[in-house]
């Protein structure tokens, strides 16, 4: 993602909670530091599958935003 | 001045403080620098000791150490090792270790940042790990011994410090290990009847080396009744067939069997041979399908690994490796009827570097290594 993003194409990642920090640590070290980190609840593991659709749900609106953002 | 202190002059590379341990200990917990026991303040004088067992140029990065990615320049690795408590005469191995965790098939990036609890293992095989009296025998994966506890620790401090494995930030472990404050060996090679590890991987007898491996901590076998090799081994093979091993859904790692003495004569005198034993361990330390919930089967097993699973009935055996020869087998341990078995993260491949000096070959001793 950090490649795509470096070249100007649009990228996102999905990320739990826990693991903003690390994401945005590595999207800096990997020269991309505005790599858009969309936040979705933690866990991603180990759920009921309207919980994985719940979070599908909260990111893929995030995405969308984002997208418009973008077109704006 | 010296090649050290123009590096140390650079904004940055170093740090004025007062001469004064709690001080700086305190200092250190707070910038984060720290395993969160107290550390041996990195003085000019002190790296410059370790770096007389250094041989290449100061400023060189020997590797980059995620998943910050910071350069392990020798003043940093030197920095770290004074930190830990080593001494000078370590510096060459630890150098080694770092230079083989970030060998890219060892997958550093995973084991620094994973949810899993591995930490890395450094087995040390030949001559100058004797010399430096890295223990193989009694006690070996506990303390006492100052190179198993400084070796491993700088390894850590490292993996913190330049690495950036701060917990909850670049380690994302779970519980963590008691493995990641220091997890250093040395093979007991006189003890083993087989050939020593790094014989088994290519390099000559006389060479030191070092292998490190992506492991959970050792999982004791306790055996005092069998007689047998193959009873030995039937024990081994039931300790190992654990369905919440890495290895048990990867399958890609190099998990460890460690013999103790006792129990390694005992196999090897009923004939077994290092191969032997990895095909036994092969064929009878499989996971049992029926030992994995319903959930876990449907919900990864057979749609992350359908080639394997979709299939599978319930009667299914799950191997721990791709191939019986991905079993590392070594001799650990003093007295005792026991042996151990080391998980490892799965989708990691141990790495063996050989102790060189300049001119290449084999370093016999460690004062081969000393900067001319």
């Amino acid at each position: 993602m950090a490649e795509l993003h470096k070249r100007g194409i649009v990228a996102v990642v999905a990320c739990s909670t826990p693991f903003v920090n690390l994401g945005r640590i590595q999207s800096a070290q990997l020269g991309a530091p505005g790599l858009p980190l969309l936040v979705i609840p933690h866990p991603v593991g180990g759920i009921a599958l309207d919980q994985v659709r719940e979070r599908a749900e909260v990111f893929a609106a995030q995405v969308i935003e984002f997208v418009k953002g973008r077109m704006a | 001045m010296s090649a050290l202190a123009d590096l140390l002059d650079a904004t940055g590379a170093a740090l004025e403080a007062e001469d004064d341990f709690d001080a700086l200990n305190r200092l250190y917990c707070e910038k984060g620098w720290s395993d969160g026991l107290p550390l041996v303040p990195p003085s000019e004088q002190r790296v410059g000791d370790m770096l007389a067992y250094w041989d290449r140029p100061l400023a060189e990065p020997v590797a980059k150490i995620a998943p910050r990615w910071g350069e392990a320049t020798p003043v940093r690795l030197a920095a770290n090792a004074v930190m830990a408590g080593c001494r000078p005469e370590y510096f060459p191995l630890f150098v080694l270790a770092v230079e083989a965790l970030c060998e890219e098939s060892f997958n550093l990036y995973g084991i620094q940042t994973t949810t899993h609890q591995c930490a890395p293992l450094v087995m040390v095989n030949g001559p100058i790990g004797r010399e430096l009296a890295i223990n193989s025998g009694h006690n070996a994966f506990g303390p006492g011994h100052p190179a198993n506890a400084t070796i491993g620790r700088a390894i850590r401090l490292a993996l913190v410090n330049i690495g950036g494995a701060l917990p909850g930030i670049g380690d994302m472990s779970t519980f963590g290990s008691p493995g990641k404050y220091s997890y250093c060996v040395a093979e007991n090679e006189a003890a083993s009847p087989w050939e020593p590890l790094h014989v088994e991987r290519g390099f000559p007898e006389e060479a030191t080396t070092v292998t490190v491996i992506g492991a959970e901590g050792p999982h004791n076998v306790n055996d005092h009744e069998s007689v047998t090799g193959k009873g030995i081994l039937t024990m081994i093979a039931g300790t190992m067939a654990i369905p919440g091993a890495n290895d048990a859904t990867l399958g890609g790692g190099e998990p460890v069997i460690v013999l103790g003495p006792e129990h390694a004569a005992t196999v090897a005198t009923d004939g077994y041979s290092k191969q032997d034993v990895k095909r036994f361990l092969y064929e009878h330390g499989q996971v049992p399908l029926a030992r994995f919930s319903e959930e876990y089967i449907e919900r990864r097993l057979k749609k992350r690994f359908p080639e394997r699973f979709a299939a599978a009935g319930v009667g299914a055996m799950i191997p721990l490796v791709k191939r019986a020869e991905d079993f590392m087998v070594i001799v650990i341990g003093g007295a005792g009827k026991h042996s151990a078995f080391i998980p490892t993260f799965g989708t990691t491949r141990a790495v063996t570097r050989m102790l060189r000096r300049r001119d290449g070959q084999p370093a016999r001793s460690v004062s081969e290594l000393r900067a001319q």
